[in-house]
C-alpha cells in the first residue's frame, strides 16, 4: 500500500543538529530527514544518542545548535507542548499514564474538552471511541490503566498522541517491553498508522525489528549519523556492522554437542513463595545436564526472579526439592552454594551483580573473600586480590585503566565482565545466567555469549534464563517455556519457532 | 642491596617518628612537629616504594582533593563568623586572635583533653556509616562506658596496667552490649537503628544519676553532691607530665590511644576480611547477599563495635580525666561525634583531625570567651556552618548519585529490556 518513496513530500528535517551535555557530545550534526507516511528507523547502541535527538525533536531538550525544519519551516520548540501543537506526539519508553484513572481520562489529559475548567466527559469518550475506530486500536475506553495489559497501555500512549492529532509519532524503543505476539500487533497498528497518513519514527537496537517495519533507516554512532538505508536495499549484518563500527557476528557459531547423562542440577517439584506470599513458582521441575545449556523463555514476571533466587538460596523454598550433584541443596545458604561450584550471573548486574563504589579487584574477589590466597586470617591480599583481578581484566577483555577503577566508573557491557570474569572464573560445576546481556551492545552481546558456549564446552551445566526468544534461541539446547510459574512445555530449539514458543509465553493451550 | 626490601624498614619508621611526634607535641610543639613532619616524609616515602612515583603523585592529588571541601567549608565558615560578629558589634580580629591562640598555643591541652573522647565516638559513629547504620545514640553508649569504668575503677585491684586493660575492655564490651537491642530489632523487624539507640541513649543517660548515687553521690551533703567517689590513683590513665616535664598536668594519654584506634579502625576497615564485609553490606546488600554475605551478621557487627567504640569515650573520661563520674556533666560527645564523622566522611584516619579541630574550636571558644567580650556561641555557630558547608557536599554528592542512578536506570531499561 506504500507510495513509492521519491513521490513523498519531506515533513520533518533537521539541520546539523549538536546536543552537547556537559561531559558528552550526545549529538553531533545529525541530519535526518523524514518523509510523510513513512516508517523511519533510528538505530543505534546504548548512548548513541537516539533518544537524545528524539528529545530534541520533542522539545524535551534544546539543541545546542542547529535546525528544525518542519514541513520546509524552520521551528523552535521551547517545550513538548509546542511541538504537540505543530503536531508531533511521543511515546516514551516508560508510560506516562496515571493508573487509577480510565483510559478516556487518560487520553484527555492535558487537553479536555469542555468549557470553563468543566469537562465533557462524554464528548470525550466519544471522540476517544472514534479515533479508536478510525485507526483501528481496540481498547476499551473505560478500563482503568492498571487492569490493561503493558501493550494496550502503549496502544494508549499512541491514542493520546493522535487524540492530540499527531501527524508524526515517535516510538522511543516501544518494542522493549512487549512480548512477540504485543510486538506483531504493535507493527500492524503502525502500518495501519502509516497508511492514514501519520509519519512514524522508531527507535531500536534490534536488527530484525528494523528489517521487519521501516521503510528507511538511519544508523548512529557515537552522536554520529553513521549510515542510511533503504531497508529493502540492506540486510541485518550490514546494519550490525554499521552500528558497531566493526564487523560482527550476529549469531555466534554453536556447535553440536551431546550432554553428559546425569544431570548436575535437579529440580523437582519446586514451590517458591514471592514477599507477598504468592506461589511465584508453583510446582516446577527440571534438569540441567552436564554441557547443556537449558534457556528459561517466558515474559517477565512468570518466576524467573523468584526461581534464580530459590537456586541461590536468596528466598526460601517452600517445597520441593534441589539436588546438585546428588546432594539435597534445597535448603542451603547462599554462602555454601558458592562452596559448591555454583556461580550466578544476576540479571540486575547493578543490583545483585556489583558492589558499584568498590573496586574491580574487591568485586572479583566479592564471595571468596573470606578464603586463601584472598584472605590470610584476617588480613586481606591485596597483592593477589590485583594481581589476580589484573589477569582476569587481561583474560576477558575487560576495558578499565587499572583494577582499582571503582565498578561504576565502568560502561554496562565491561560491568558485566567483570561479573562474568568473577563467576567463570570460579570453574562452576552448574552456571545460573539471567538476562546475561541486558540492555548490552551488539559487540557485548557477541563476547558474552561466546563465554557462554565456551562453559559448555568444558561441560558445565547451565541454566540460561533471558526474556530475549534471540538469546534463548542463539544458545539453548533446550527450551523450557516458564508461564505462571510452571514449566508449560518443552522445546527442541532446532524444531520450533519463535511464534510457538510465543504462543506458550502468553499462555497458550495446546 | 635492593631498596625496596627496606619498605617495611620505612612503616614502622614512620609509625614510630609519628607516635613520638605527638607525644612530645604535648609538651614542646617544636620538637613534636619535627617528628611528626619526618614521619610523614617517611610514610611518603614508603607508599612510593611501594607504588611508584604515579602511584604516590596519585595519593597526594587524592588527598588534597579530600582536603579541599573542609578547608573551604572551614575558610568560610570563619568568615561568614567574622560577618556575625561584626553584626553583634563584636571585634572579629581581637575575637579570632584569641580563639586560635587559645585553641592551639595556650590551651592546646584543652583541645586534645576535648579532642580525645570525640575520636572514639566520632569512629564509632564513621564505623557504623560503613555499614550503612546511623548509630545516633553513640551518647548512650558512651555514658554506659562511664559508668562501667567507674565501677570498675572504684573496684578493681589489680596491677595497674592490667587493671586499665580490663576497665578498657569490660567496659567496651558493656557499652557495646547496650547496642544488641537495636541490633537484634534491626536484624529481625528492620527497627531503625536511629530510633532504638537514640531511645537507649535517653535511658542511658537517666541511668547515670541513680548509678552516681550508688557509688558515693549524696545529693543532701555539699561536698559530696551528684559525684561518685574517687577512683584509686592506681587506676588512672598515666599522664604525660609523668615523663615529659613541660606537659600540661592534666593531659593524659587518652589522646593516644584515641590516635590507636583510629589506625586500628582503618586497618579493621580496610584490610580485614571483617571490614570489608561490613563495607559490602553498608555499600549495597543486595550484591552482599548474592555473594553470600550475612547481612544480619554485619549489622550485628557493625553495631557492637560501634557500641564498643563509644563505651571507650566514656573510659576515657572517667580515668583519664575526672577519675570519678559526675552528674549532668555531659559535653555531648556522643552527639558530638556524629559531627566528626560527618566532617571527616566517615573516614577513620580524618576522624584523628576532624575530632582535633571540634576540640580545638570548644577549648578556643571558652578561651576567647575569657579574654574577650565575644559570646562563646560564635564557635558554636561557626561549627554549624562548618559542618553545613562540608556536609553539603554530601548532599551534592547523593543528589548526583541519585540523578546518575536514575538516568541509568532509564537508559538501561530503554534500550535493555529489549
Ligand atoms: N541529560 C543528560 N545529561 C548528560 N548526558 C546525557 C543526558 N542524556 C543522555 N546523555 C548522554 O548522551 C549520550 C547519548 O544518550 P542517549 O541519547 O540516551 O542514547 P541512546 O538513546 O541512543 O541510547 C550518552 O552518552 C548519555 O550518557
Ligand atoms: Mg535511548
Amino acid at each position: 500500500m506504500s507510495a513509492p518513496q521519491d513521490t513523498k513530500q519531506v515533513i520533518l528535517e533537521t539541520k546539523d543538529i549538536v546536543k552537547q551535555f556537559p561531559r558528552v557530545l550526545a549529538n553531533n550534526d545529525v541530519n535526518i530527514t523524514l518523509h510523510e507516511g513513512e516508517i523511519l528507523s533510528l538505530l543505534g547502541e546504548n548512548g548513541a544518542g537516539k533518544s537524545t535527538l528524539m528529545n530534541v525533536l520533542y522539545g524535551l531538550y534544546t539543541p545546542t545548535s542547529g535546525k528544525i525544519l518542519l514541513n520546509g519551516q524552520e521551528v523552535q520548540f521551547n517545550s513538548p507542548k509546542d511541538a504537540i501543537d505543530l503536531g508531533l506526539g511521543m511515546v516514551h519508553q516508560h508510560f506516562m499514564l496515571l493508573d487509577p484513572f480510565t483510559v478516556t481520562e487518560n487520553i484527555i489529559l492535558g487537553s479536555e474538552p469542555g468549557k470553563r475548567g468543566t469537562i465533557d466527559y462524554k464528548q470525550a469518550r466519544r471522540e476517544v471511541k472514534e479515533i479508536s475506530e478510525k485507526y483501528n486500536l481496540k481498547i476499551d475506553p473505560d478500563a482503568p490503566i492498571e487492569t490493561l495489559s503493558v501493550g494496550l497501555q502503549q496502544r494508549v500512549e499512541i491514542l493520546k498522541a493522535l487524540y492530540r492529532r499527531a501527524k508524526i509519532l515517535i516510538l522511543d524503543e516501544p518494542t522493549a517491553v512487549l512480548t512477540p505476539q504485543e510486538v506483531d500487533e504493535l507493527f500492524e497498528v503502525i502500518r495501519d498508522l502509516r497508511n492514514s497518513g501519520v509519519s512514524v519514527i522508531i527507535i531500536t537496537h534490534k536488527l530484525e525489528e528494523v528489517m521487519a517495519i521501516s521503510d528507511r533507516v538511519y544508523i548512529l554512532r557515537g552522536g554520529e549519523v553513521v549510515g542510511e538505508r533503504n531497508t529493502s536495499d540492506t540486510d541485518k549484518t550490514d546494519l550490525a556492522n554499521l552500528m558497531v563500527g566493526r564487523e560482527v557476528v550476529l549469531t555466534v557459531e554453536k556447535e553440536d554437542k551431546q550432554a553428559g547423562d546425569t544431570p548436575i542440577l535437579t529440580i523437582e517439584d519446586l514451590r517458591v513463595l514471592n514477599l507477598k506470599n504468592f506461589p511465584a513458582i508453583d510446582g516446577l521441575s527440571l534438569d540441567v545436564k552436564p554441557g547443556e545449556i537449558v534457556g528459561i523463555a517466558g515474559v517477565d514476571g512468570n518466576g524467573q526472579t523468584e526461581l534464580a533466587e530459590a537456586l541461590m538460596g536468596l528466598l526460601s523454598v517452600d517445597s520441593g526439592k534441589i539436588t546438585h550433584l546428588g546432594d539435597d541443596i534445597t535448603h542451603m545458604g547462599t554462602k555454601e552454594l558458592i562452596g559448591r561450584s555454583i556461580s550466578y550471573v544476576p540479571s540486575d548486574r547493578h543490583r545483585f551483580g556489583l558492589i558499584l563504589p568498590m573496586t574491580i579487584g574487591e568485586n572479583i574477589m566479592l564471595g571468596y573473600h573470606d578464603r586463601k590466597p584472598y584472605v590470610r586470617g584476617i588480613q586481606l591480599n591485596y597483592k593477589y586480590i590485583n594481581s589476580h583481578a589484573e589477569e582476569l581484566v587481561e583474560a576477558y577483555d575487560i576495558r578499565t585503566p587499572d583494577v582499582q577503577n571503582p565498578a561504576e566508573k565502568l560502561s554496562g557491557g565491561n560491568q558485566q565482565k567483570v561479573i562474568l570474569a568473577r563467576e567463570l572464573s570460579r570453574e562452576p560445576t552448574f552456571l545460573l545466567v539471567s538476562q546475561p546481556t541486558r540492555g548490552l551492545d551488539v559487540g557485548a552481546i557477541e563476547y558474552i555469549h561466546k563465554q557462554i558456549l565456551a562453559m559448555r564446552d568444558r561441560n558445565v551445566a547451565i541454566l540460561l534464563i533471558s526474556l530475549e526468544l534471540e538469546e534463548i534461541f542463539a544458545l539453548s539446547d533446550r527450551i523450557e517455556v516458564l508461564y505462571e510459574g510452571k514449566i508449560v512445555k518443552e522445546f527442541d530449539p532446532k524444531k520450533t519457532s519463535h511464534k510457538e514458543v510465543g504462543y506458550y509465553m502468553t499462555g497458550g493451550k495446546e | 642491596m635492593d631498596i625496596k626490601k627496606l619498605k617495611p624498614v620505612f612503616f614502622i619508621a614512620s609509625i614510630l617518628m609519628a607516635v613520638i611526634g605527638t607525644t612530645l607535641y604535648m609538651g614542646s610543639y617544636f620538637s613534636g612537629l619535627l617528628f611528626i613532619l619526618a614521619a610523614v616524609v617517611l610514610f611518603l616515602a614508603y607508599k612510593w616504594l611501594e607504588s611508584g612515583t604515579a602511584a604516590l603523585l596519585g595519593l597526594i592529588k587524592a588527598g588534597a582533593q579530600a582536603l579541599m571541601v573542609p578547608v573551604f567549608g572551614i575558610a568560610i565558615a570563619i568568615v561568614l563568623g567574622a560577618l556575625v560578629m561584626l553584626a553583634s558589634n563584636y571585634d572579629p580580629v581581637e575575637s579570632y586572635r584569641a580563639l586560635f591562640y587559645g585553641a592551639f598555643v595556650q590551651n592546646w591541652h584543652v583541645s586534645v583533653l576535648n579532642a580525645a573522647p570525640l575520636m572514639f565516638t566520632g569512629l564509632s559513629v564513621a564505623l557504623a556509616f560503613h555499614a550503612g547504620l546511623f548509630n545516633i545514640g553513640a551518647e548512650g553508649q558512651y555514658y554506659i562506658g562511664a559508668m562501667a569504668a567507674t565501677f570498675l575503677g572504684l573496684n578493681l585491684n589489680l596491677p595497674p596496667f592490667l587493671s586499665l586493660i580490663l576497665i578498657f575492655v569490660i567496659a567496651g564490651m558493656l557499652a557495646s552490649a547496650w547496642n544488641i537491642v537495636p541490633a537484634i530489632l534491626k536484624v529481625r523487624t528492620g527497627a531503625h537503628e536511629v530510633i532504638t539507640t537514640m531511645m537507649l541513649a535517653h535511658t542511658a543517660r537517666y541511668l547515670s544519676p541513680i548509678f552516681i548515687r550508688a557509688h558515693g553521690g549524696d545529693p543532701s551533703t555539699s561536698d559530696h553532691a551528684y559525684v561518685t567517689d574517687q577512683l584509686p590513683e592506681a587506676n588512672w590513665l598515666p599522664r604525660f607530665r609523668s615523663f615529659l616535664p613541660e606537659a600540661n598536668y592534666r593531659l593524659h594519654v587518652g589522646i593516644l590511644i584515641g590516635i590507636a584506634m583510629a589506625l586500628l579502625v582503618y586497618y579493621l576497615l580496610y584490610h580485614t576480611r571483617i571490614g570489608f564485609e561490613i563495607r559490602a553490606v553498608g555499600q549495597n546488600k543486595d550484591a552482599a547477599r548474592a555473594q553470600g554475605i550475612s547481612i544480619g551478621k554485619n549489622i550485628m557487627m557493625a553495631l557492637l563495635l560501634a557500641g564498643f567504640l563509644a563505651g571507650l569515650a566514656g573510659v576515657n573520661q572517667v580515668v583519664g580525666l575526672d577519675h570519678k563520674l559526675y552528674e549532668n556533666l555531659s559535653a555531648g560527645y556522643g552527639w558530638n561525634g556524629i559531627s566528626v564523622a560527618l566532617l571527616a566522611s566517615s573516614h577513620p584516619i580524618g576522624v584523628i583531625f576532624t575530632a582535633l579541630l571540634w576540640g580545638a574550636l570548644d577549648a578556643g571558644g571558652q578561651y576567647m570567651a575569657r579574654v574577650t567580650d565575644t559570646s562563646n556561641s560564635i564557635v558554636e555557630i561557626i561549627k554549624g556552618i562548618i559542618l553545613f558547608l562540608v556536609v553539603a557536599k554530601y548532599i551534592y554528592a547523593y543528589l548526583g548519585n541519585r540523578i546518575r542512578r536514575y538516568r541509568r536506570r532509564k537508559q538501561e531499561a530503554a534500550e535493555g529490556a529489549a
